[in-house]
């Protein structure tokens, strides 16, 4: 039989999918656990989610709460470093920990037929940390000479810069992985501090999925979890964004590179937002994926960079919104200059009804292939967890994608995005990129790689 | 066991169906045999740089179509190439495994008529950014490039790493990308894997009508294969812009498959991978001279490649960090591995090998891998039992045979203004 080639084949009737069931219980200490079986694979994922992050380092000891997050791995209950790593071995179980802005995470993956004496182990880790000053300090050295590696990292030095000059030395100011000086400063009193003070029941969620027996799998949680006493929460730090009247350029050196690392952006907004699905389809048709308008310029139409995007973080509270791309030398002021130009349209309300579409299709139907796994599944339900998303927020989630019109898009672009008021962060070559910037009429400010001003 | 059907059309297409309705969805997986070892000298990052071009459009599929195509209905899509293959796939949600097909078929069979000099000027410049990306302007980003110079004759298909050179990227011309796509892109030199939520007659039928048209190709050029001997260590230090210096080691051994490699790939997990490990525990726990270190085996064709490399500890100088990777070597060569040590390397290459199956994406891969590397598909069923039956002297016996210096090439990253 003979086929047309010249149109796309028309599709099937739809199949249905549903985000597994979910069983769930709450502790009397406040504790809270889920479970999703799925039978796919005899693999399980054990999840902890602790509700603080790095959002509550003091600038002084930025970077405890990642620092703490990687000490749980070393040494727990009666094990030292070295046996828990042998133990879980045995069991075909890996461990996880650490920390990012808004949660602090443990996890252990496993074969289903290990998974009981692979969860006490994990309750171990979670509850009887032994947190050695001795594996601080090894643990502190490795930090600084990651610390030092960045330096020559110039995604890293762009990424940095832009936070700090966002949201000053508050939270989501520095890095999760703190600066050499605070990173110094952090003693093993701190980090045991940080872990009695957030380590705690009525803080967390345990998310079990995979090959498992729900039933079984909650009375396990009860028995290894329930006598962990609870405890009040210190008040969580609010961050003290910079604000911002007009836009600005800060370029920082590195006489070696080969490409601008380019950050333009501004303040975004929090994941409560009402406005979350409309700032989703906006920026997936804006920046977010790879047929979106910004790489497509940038990378298909110009052949400036190898993938340019724009990300709105969010955050528990408003994290950055923020274009990205890495670009020859030649093309940084053109880059920038076809940035600003994406910026300026999406909020002219020239959006088509066929970009619109595709975009909302694409991230309604591309849902269930980033759920396949036992990781996959546990992984959405910390997101449901840490942002206090519905029960049925999975299963809501095309509906509500589906219902973002034209208009709504428009008016968060409005709403969200400023053109006029944005820091341009350029790591690059100054002596080839300065002075073709300076044709932007926007001011430019030097700094060395710390961040000082150059005179 | 996995539900498997294996058959070829008769334009020489491998097919291989894995029915599993686990999920609404459907895997689309194409492995074309070729990779940047069917390059030559001069003309080094082709393959890749292809690979690049077969998302720009073919006939019946407009310029930046393809990706349309597929993202427009809530697919997600790739291609990679590697020395031995390149791989294309695209998972869709399962009523639409017609699209994939026909997306796949159209760049298989029309993809000539619609190349243009414009198109490749665009894609040999996003490639020139890729290059620059992830190899120019990060640190350590050359060293496997260096360590294949090094490892390899010049003539050798492994001496030059996917990416190619910028020089050779910048020679490519249209009538070179027509002769790479019509002696490689052909039926007879693919395995097309499908898995997931689907009919299996009903999936035979549409690739039959998609595919079967495609006319096979001639002969295939020859490329030697055969490695010729380093003659000792083959040692350099290059300065560069990095704060702390990184040894980089390959050691040459046997193809992916063999026996040797297996017992290297459980070997690996001895030496590095977690806490425990050999050389985690000596060099970063307990001596604390090095921030980090890795070994691994590479999935390789035509000759095995076993990676090493570790960050020297600031102040550290890293002749002594290459002392005591030797000097944890020489133990595993002279009193072997532990029972508990090989059944934690057994379980994880088990641990591992299931997560690949339990995803459909890489689960096609793997399944595309087996039928382009071995002939054959249906070893996805029995790719652990070498695992399984290694013994600990077959990983001492390794150590000693392999993880010697006659037998590797270094590169040493120091920082070029200490």
């Amino acid at each position: 039989m003979t086929i047309d080639r010249n149109v796309a084949p028309q599709p099937g009737p739809p199949r249905p999918y549903h985000f597994p069931q979910v069983v769930r219980r709450t502790l009397d200490n406040g504790l809270r656990v889920l479970v999703a079986e799925n039978h796919n694979a005899p693999l399980v994922s054990i999840r902890t989610l602790i509700r603080s992050g790095a959002d509550y380092d003091t600038p002084e000891l930025a970077g405890l709460a990642s620092l703490t997050g990687e000490l749980l791995d070393e040494g727990a209950g009666t094990r030292d470093a070295v046996r828990l790593a042998e133990d879980l071995g045995l069991l075909g179980a890996s461990l996880g920990s650490g920390a990012d802005w808004d949660a602090s995470y443990i996890s252990v993956d496993t074969l289903s037929r290990t998974f009981a004496e692979a969860f006490a182990i994990f309750a171990d880790v979670n509850r009887r940390p032994t947190l050695p000053e001795s594996s601080l300090e090894r643990v502190r050295a490795e930090r600084l000479m990651e610390l030092l590696q960045q330096r020559d990292e110039a995604g890293a030095i762009a990424g940095k810069r832009f936070s700090h000059l966002i949201y000053g030395t508050g939270a989501y100011g520095n890095t999760v992985i703190g600066n050499p000086d605070s990173v110094a400063n952090i003693g093993i009193e701190d980090v045991r501090r940080y872990y009695a003070e957030h380590y705690v029941p009525n803080n967390g969620t345990i998310v079990i999925a995979g090959d498992v027996d729900a039933d079984r799998a909650l009375d396990a949680a009860s028995r290894l979890f329930a006598d962990w006493p609870a405890a009040e929460l210190p008040t969580r730090p609010q961050i003290t964004p910079n604000s911002l009247d007009s836009s600005r350029i800060y370029l920082i050196d590195r006489p070696t590179a080969v490409q601008s690392e380019i950050r333009i952006g501004h303040l975004g907004i929090a994941r409560s937002t009402e406005d979350y699905f409309a700032l989703s389809v906006m920026n997936a048709l804006l920046g977010g994926v790879f047929n979106s308008r910004i790489n497509l310029n940038l990378r298909e139409k110009h052949g400036y960079t190898y993938g340019a995007r724009s990300t709105f973080a969010f955050r528990r509270q408003a994290g950055p919104f923020v274009v990205s791309a890495p670009v020859r030398n030649e093309v940084t002021r053109e880059s920038v200059t076809e940035v600003l130009a994406e910026l300026r349209r999406i909020r002219t309300g020239d959006v088509e009804t066929m970009e619109l579409e595709d975009t909302k299709n694409y991230l309604m139907g591309s849902f269930p292939s980033t759920v396949q796994t036992a990781s996959d599944i546990a992984g959405r339900l910390v997101d449901m967890e840490l942002y206090d998303l519905p029960t049925n927020y999975f299963d809501r989630y095309r509906e509500n994608i589906g219902a973002i019109s034209k208009h709504d898009v428009e008016h968060v672009a409005e709403k969200y995005i400023d053109p006029d008021k944005v820091i341009i962060v350029i790591v690059g070559n100054a002596s080839q990129i300065r002075e073709p910037l300076g044709t932007l009429g926007m001011p430019i400010h030097e700094l060395d790689i710390e961040g000082m001003a150059i005179a | 066991m996995l539900a498997l059907e294996d058959y070829r059309l008769d334009n020489g297409l491998r097919v291989v169906l894995n029915e599993d309705h686990s999920a609404p969805l459907v895997a689309v997986n194409l492995w074309y045999h070729v990779g940047s070892k069917n390059e030559r000298p001069g003309r080094t990052g082709f393959a890749h740089l292809f690979e690049h071009m077969l998302f720009s459009g073919s006939k019946h599929v407009g310029n930046n179509e393809h990706f349309r195509y597929v993202q427009s209905v809530g697919g997600v899509l790739n291609g990679t190439t590697f020395f031995d293959r390149t791989n294309y796939f695209e998972t869709l949600p399962s009523n639409y495994l017609a699209l994939g097909l026909w997306l796949e078929s159209d760049r298989m069979g029309y993809f000539l008529p619609a190349l243009t000099q414009e198109k490749l000027d665009i894609q040999r410049e996003v490639v020139k950014e890729e290059r620059r990306q992830r190899y120019d302007n990060v640190p350590y980003g050359t060293a496997f490039e260096r360590l294949l110079n090094l490892g390899y004759d010049p003539d050798y298909s492994y001496h030059w790493p996917t990416i190619g050179s910028m020089e050779d990227l910048g020679a490519a011309s249209l009538d070179d990308i027509r002769e790479f796509f019509s002696t490689w892109y052909r039926p007879d030199n693919a395995t097309l894997t499908l898995i997931g939520d689907f009919a299996p007659d009903e999936a035979k039928r549409l690739v039959d009508q998609y595919f079967s048209s495609i006319p096979a190709g001639g002969s295939f050029p020859h490329f030697n294969l055969e490695r010729r001997p380093l003659n000792g260590e083959r040692r350099e230090v290059f300065p560069s812009p990095v704060q702390l210096p990184r040894v980089y080691r390959l050691y040459h051994f046997p193809k992916m498959g063999h026996p040797d490699w297996i017992a290297a790939d459980l070997l690996s997990s001895v030496l590095s991978g977690d806490k425990a490990s050999r050389l985690e525990k000596a060099l970063v726990l307990e001596q604390q001279i090095a921030t980090d270190v890795a070994a691994y085996v590479l999935p390789t064709e035509a000759t095995g490649i076993f990676m090493m490399q570790a960050t020297a500890n600031e102040g550290v100088a890293i002749d002594d960090v290459e002392k005591a990777i030797d000097a944890e070597i020489a133990r595993v060569a002279s009193d072997g591995v532990t029972a508990d040590e090989l059944t934690r390397a057994k379980n994880r290459a088990e641990v591992e090998y299931a997560h690949q199956i339990e995803n459909y994406d890489s689960r096609a891969d793997l399944i595309g891998m087996m039928s382009t590397y071995f002939g054959n598909p249906s070893m996805v069923h029995t790719w652990l039992d070498p695992y399984r039956a290694a013994t600990g002297d077959d990983l001492q016996r390794v150590a000693r045979q392999y993880l010697v210096a006659e037998n590797r090439v270094t590169s040493t990253f120091v920082p070029e203004n200490a």
